[in-house]
């Protein structure tokens, strides 16, 4: 919509605006639902559990019941709900058997924190070790231990997903196209690798936090940092089978999300606490060590591509196996498999591609929805590996990337066809190159190198996304104008730091012709004020929420305009409007004011005409299709944006160590409503894409304890990892169907980063690095192609990276 | 125990609890929430307030320890209706999203300032070293004191290719 | 915080020693708070009574002397060690190590004293205090004893203090002003981190000594090294003084290998 007006003639969009909920935040004023209290508000404390799989053989809370202050306790036992997005295969609290370290086995609400914590400790649990399953490779062997015996017996989309009961494979997606087999036959070159990334916590500062009132008639109120107030609401009602009207999610100002808090989390637990307290409100808030065990994380990635090459390189055959590590639970990773699936080759074109991905249940912490939603995860691997089939066949991986790269007239791997609106990743790749000055070294660069004995390395990466949703997402923006002439917002779209709010406001603005400054969007979301969005995520906010509130702007123009018609008797038609008024296009001295009609026009002789000005926009993704079980075909990209960065990197050749020297991203993102937000996204995903690529993971010994579940250990970068220098740049191809021609981009700063760093250091002294994250000691060990460190399942610290030692290796 | 304190220009006379901490004894006993807990061990920096002129892990100080002290929370920054330069200077600059750190971090820049009314860069990133952000990846809060101080190196804008 | 303890603030050195004499079997001296804390909170250390020495006038002072040398108190910060005329003209080694520990708020608070007796391997502080010939001042209601440092680790995050005895205070001597040396901390990030490995070289006139970080289980001096000594073959004396280990931060190998590269980076500098 209104994609081709140019930016000279828009006074909002594209342009630099404020933000309009920053100053709150500034003073402290913002509340969090970490700072809420309520009269007679309880305390939660979790017993969790130290084994990654036992039986509960024994729970006694007897002491801890009878403790001063304790007003709950509740085990799993008592609780018969099961839980789950996709597939529902997960209770509040363990029952029976306990399936990852950290996972919640008792719970305990108490009027201070110190009460709960002591009855916590007073609970004895007794526990019956069972050998875990770990590696998400060792879970595939036929005499792998199961997580889920009973999966056959769990409800889940099946539209969606196949999980095989029997096994540890919650979900296989499956995408063919082509040939594959044949186009290997045709192929001059083959080339095959495996890629692999651990678990990573999304570290929101804000660790979850929910209060939640269990009242009277079964009437439910729920305060919660959390990404989608709707999407709790019906798991929770799915969960305790209680209808919508009962429940009320409110979400107030949220310390960070990216993904770890895009469904449900610790709601249902506090939940069933305040109802054995008799309704009185608990609020549980996780630790920072239980926001990284007990609350999921980031799933790990094993990723097979084997591709076939042209002479002249192009790409002719690819065949791609995803093993990704759900987990205790499948969550969202179910659908990270097969949102995957149908990306997994990167913006690349080609012809005849396989894609098998799987979802393997494992013993450990599970996965959710990240930023990227697996995006970052398997673009380690392809961008890795297109750089390695380069050089491999003699190429230069600039040249070869663009050789593949998708254009107008490509397909991608479901057959959807490629337009030039959808986006321009030539430019990108081109834009990145250039930012870096790829392929040589500067005067200045080589000077560098002379004197501080470091040698330097460039590398390029693409990156493409499209959001991760339903086919039929719809998402709804109401207008409401006050008694003076300015406009509320209500949107159920969250805004937990990335912004959109303020690109919302201007996008309104914009299109009522209103100055800004009357223009409200109310932050908080509650479910039974605002309509209805999904969720907060997938990159999908500002193109869709765009999209409704241009539909809301030009609903409440036209309600406005028929008040005005009757008042001024014109027709419509002949109306035209300002930021304070409607008048009539012919006879200007015509008019009736916006705040005149705003909650009901009164006339002359006291008439009343018109009410209350609202407007309504709905906006559904239009066009998308179920993909096919077996082929993967058919259409699940709303929109798709492209990116590249270009990265420069200086590396010790005696230590591994390095610094990133530049970052130059570009991003297709059809227009830049914001470009001051767009730049924070940039830089910000960025530098959490940086984290993942040279710190970040998680730690486990054989027996899946964490060894790392607190910032000691789990590290992510500071100031002072900062690049020397950033540069950030977009390329606006208009999205013919986004708001003012806009995309998102929420996500993609953090895809492709730690696959451009692999390329520039393995550029700078051939280390040659597939799996992450980057430390120096890894870039040491694979510059002197010594066994890489487990990342993941540590023995302490040696380990094969394929497997646990002492089970095979996978075949 | 009975302690007395001067928080943001105010005394305040309680009788706190001996192990509790500074941060909690702010955010429950003094009402001032926007103090924020991120992992309580000193690692991210989102409790940063000034104690005595020095800015420090509100999580790892006693609360008891404070008695006779002066200190600053982000409540106290604004000069009534008006942001203080330091506020207004994140707020041009875009140095704020999701907000949870931005309290601590306001602090830490505050504590530099007194001591270095014109830092560098370098000196700007080891001042808040030990704040955690995840959301803004730093930069645009650096430049927000770069703003704020004339630091005459440039800037980054958004380009359009 | 979760567990229970009461807080004693005592107001002169007497009422300091004998509050640690009084509770030397369930009491814990409380000076920065930055490992105390985390520890109370994660239940590692269970104090009845935390004794605050922070109360007792000119605890943390830094005063240098031509006679004594400089001398810090026990509630010392490492931010008073750098804010320190003293300490930076006269101490730059100190400085150096100083400005390696975490970050400036805990910087802030962290005390020298804490550090140290705190005698974790990864300390930052031990390296110079080792290095520079530092002495620790022990006090107790039974009066004063003097240990060099060399003699203060007993093991993994123990030290010679006995209950009821303070680090009353830090004493390096006025000889080792003319050190000069460069503390080499290896970290995961270019952020705040505990170290991998940490290698501090100071020279003195013709003599060399190294101090080493979390490559042992305490902090290692090292004097055996000469300036005659090749870089491989200072690596080799350096190396076979210290025992690192393999954990989540990095393999033994690889500390091994960096500690050579630094020992001869540092060796290579002074020469």
């Amino acid at each position: 919509m209104f994609e081709d007006i140019k930016p000279a003639d828009l006074s909002y969009v594209g342009k630099k605006a404020g933000r309009p909920d920053m100053v709150e935040k500034l003073t402290g004023e913002a509340m969090f639902v970490s700072d809420m209290e309520l009269p007679g508000m309880l305390h939660a404390q979790l017993k969790k559990s130290p084994y990654a799989r036992a039986r509960i053989k024994h729970i006694d809370t007897t002491k801890a019941a009878s403790m001063p202050g304790v007003r709950a306790v509740v085990i799993g036992d008592e609780l018969d709900y099961h839980i789950g997005l996709y597939i529902v295969d997960k209770y509040i609290l363990a029952k029976g058997e306990v399936r990852h370290y950290g996972e919640a086995v008792a719970a305990v609400a108490a009027e201070t924190l110190e009460q709960a914590r002591a009855a916590v400790e007073a609970i004895e649990v007794e526990y019956e070790p069972l050998p875990p399953v770990l590696h998400h490779m060792d879970a595939l062997k036929p005499d792998a231990p199961l997580v889920h015996p009973d999966l056959g017996t769990y409800s889940f989309v099946a539209a969606a997903f196949t999980p095989k009961p029997g096994t540890n494979v919650a979900n296989h997606t499956k995408l063919r196209k082509g040939d594959v087999e044949k186009g290997f036959e045709q192929s001059e070159y083959i080339v095959e690798r495996e890629y692999s990334c651990p678990s990573v916590q999304h570290v929101p500062m804000e660790t979850h936090v929910a209060i939640v009132q269990w009242g009277m008639g079964d009437k439910i109120t729920i305060w919660t940092s959390a990404q989608s107030p709707f999407t709790v609401r019906n798991l929770f009602c799915n969960a305790f089978k209680l209808p919508h009207i009962n429940v009320r999610v409110q979400v107030p100002y949220v310390g960070g999300g990216f993904g770890g808090k895009a469904g449900i989390g610790v709601e249902p637990l506090c939940a069933v606490l305040s109802r054995k307290a008799n309704g009185k409100p608990v609020k549980f808030q996780a630790s920072r060590e239980e926001e990284f065990s007990l609350l999921p994380c980031r799933s790990a990635l094993t990723y097979h591509i084997k591709t076939g090459v042209s002479a002249d390189g192009k790409i002719i055959a690819q065949k791609m196996t995803m093993y990704w590590d759900a987990g205790a639970y499948a969550d969202y990773a179910v659908n990270v498999t097969r949102a995957s699936g149908y990306s997994a080759a990167g913006p690349y074109e080609i012809p005849n591609a396989s894609v098998d991905a799987y979802t393997i249940y494992t013993n450990k912490p599970y996965g959710t929805a990240y930023r990227g939603f697996g995006h970052v995860e398997f673009h380690w691997a392809v961008e890795r590996h297109m750089e390695l089939i380069a050089s491999a066949i003699g190429m230069d991986p600039l040249e070869f990337r663009l050789k593949n790269a998708l254009r107008p007239g490509s397909k991608t791997l479901t057959g959807e066809e490629i337009l030039t609106s959808t986006g321009n990743v030539v430019k990108c790749i081109n834009e990145a190159a250039r930012m870096i000055d790829y392929g040589t070294l500067t005067p200045a660069e080589q000077a560098r190198e002379k004197q501080t004995g470091w040698k330097i390395g460039k590398g390029v990466a693409a990156l493409h996304k499209a959001p991760a949703m339903p086919s039929f997402t719809a998402t709804a923006v109401v207008l409401k104008m006050n008694e003076d002439g300015s406009v509320l917002v209500n949107i159920a779209l969250t805004d937990y730091g990335q912004g959109t709010y303020a690109s919302i406001r201007q996008i309104v603005a914009e299109r009522l012709g209103f100055s800004i400054d009357k223009i409200k969007v109310a932050f908080e979301n509650d479910t039974d004020r605002d309509p209805y969005d999904w969720q907060t995520v997938a990159s999908k906010g500002l193109i869709m929420s765009g999209n409704a509130a241009i539909l809301a702007a030009e609903d409440l123009l036209k309600n406005a305009y028929a008040v005005a018609a009757e008042a001024l008797r014109a027709n419509p038609r002949d109306l035209g409007h300002d930021g304070d008024k409607v008048f009539v296009r012919h006879h200007p001295a015509l008019s009736v004011k916006f705040s005149a009609m705003a909650v009901g026009l009164a006339m002359p002789n006291g008439n009343g005409i018109g009410g209350p000005l609202i407007g309504v926009g709905r906006y559904i993704a239009q066009g998308l299709s179920n993909l096919d079980k077996e082929t993967g075909e058919g259409n699940p990209a709303l929109d798709w944006t492209y990116g590249a960065h270009g990265m420069i990197v200086e590396v010790n050749e005696a230590t591994g160590e390095y610094h990133v020297l530049k970052v130059g991203s570009v991003y297709d993102v059809g227009r830049a409503i914001n470009p001051e937000i767009v730049r924070g996204q940039a830089i910000g995903g960025m530098m959490q894409g940086l984290g993942t690529a040279i710190c970040e993971g998680y730690i486990y010994d054989q027996q899946g304890r964490l060894l790392n579940p607190s910032f000691t250990d789990n590290k992510i970068p500071t100031s002072k990892d900062l690049p020397m220098e950033i540069e950030c740049a977009v390329v606006e191809t208009p999205q013919i169907d986004g708001p003012y021609g806009a995309r998102g981009v929420g996500e993609h700063s953090m895809i492709s980063v730690a696959a451009a760093l692999g390329n520039a250091i393995q550029k700078a002294t051939g280390a040659e690095i597939m799996h992450m994250p980057m430390r120096f000691e890894d870039v040491w060990r694979s510059m002197r192609n010594k066994e890489p460190v487990d990342n993941w399942i540590t023995k302490s610290p040696f380990g094969s990276c394929r497997s646990a030692p002492e089970m095979h290796r996978h075949e | 125990m009975k302690i007395k304190l001067t928080v943001n220009g105010l005394i305040y006379e309680r009788d706190c609890a001996e192990n509790k901490t500074l941060l909690r004894f702010l955010r429950e006993d003094l009402g001032l929430t926007g103090t924020k807990e991120g992992c309580g061990m000193g690692e991210c920096g989102a409790c940063t307030v000034i104690l005595n002129g020095h800015a420090v892990n509100s999580c790892m100080v006693l609360a008891v320890e404070t008695d006779g002290a002066v200190i600053h929370t982000i409540e106290g920054e604004a000069n009534g209706p008006s942001l203080s330069d330091i506020q207004k200077a994140f707020e041009r600059n875009h140095a704020v999203q999701c907000g949870f750190c931005t309290p601590g971090m306001v602090m830490s820049i505050k504590e530099l300032l007194a001591e270095k009314p014109k830092p560098d860069v370098a000196e700007i990133k080891e001042a808040v070293e030990g704040n955690f952000c995840r959301c803004t990846g730093y930069t645009q809060i650096v430049e927000a004191v770069m703003d704020l101080t004339g630091n005459p190196e440039k800037k980054g804008e958004l380009k359009h290719v | 915080m979760f567990y229970e303890f009461r807080y004693l603030a005592p107001r002169t050195v007497a009422e300091l020693t004998d509050a640690l004499d009084q509770h030397r079997d369930d009491g814990k001296f409380l000076a920065g708070g930055t490992d105390l804390i985390p520890n109370i909170r994660n239940g590692v250390m269970k104090p009845k009574f935390v004794i605050d020495g922070k109360k007792v006038p000119d605890s943390n002072r830094i005063s240098f002397s031509e006679r004594d040398g400089l001398i810090i108190g026990p509630a010392a910060t490492i931010n008073d060690v750098l804010r320190s005329r003293d300490a930076r003209d006269s101490y730059p080694i100190l400085c150096g190590c100083a400005h390696e520990l975490a970050s400036h708020q805990i910087r802030n608070r962290a005390t020298v004293a804490g550090n140290v007796v705190n005698a974790s391997p990864c300390s930052d502080m031990a390296p110079a205090l080792l290095c520079l010939g530092a002495r620790a001042v022990i006090r107790s209601k039974a009066g004063e004893r003097t240990v060099p440092f060399t003699e203060f680790f007993a093991g993994v995050k123990k030290t010679v203090l006995k209950p009821g005895e303070y680090l009353a205070s830090i004493v390096i001597p006025s000889e080792s002003r003319n050190a000069r040396g460069t503390y080499l901390k290896l970290k995961r990030i270019a952020g705040h981190d505990l170290g991998i490995v940490g290698v501090l070289m100071v020279r003195h006139g013709d003599s060399i000594r190294f101090g080493v970080s979390s490559a042992a289980p305490t902090p290692v001096l090292v004097e055996s090294v000469t300036l005659k000594d090749s870089p491989d073959e200072a690596a080799r004396k350096v190396l076979a003084s210290v025992s690192p280990i393999s954990d989540v931060r990095g393999t033994k190998e690889y500390r091994e290998h960096m500690i050579g590269v630094y020992v001869r980076r540092l060796l290579a500098e002074v020469k």
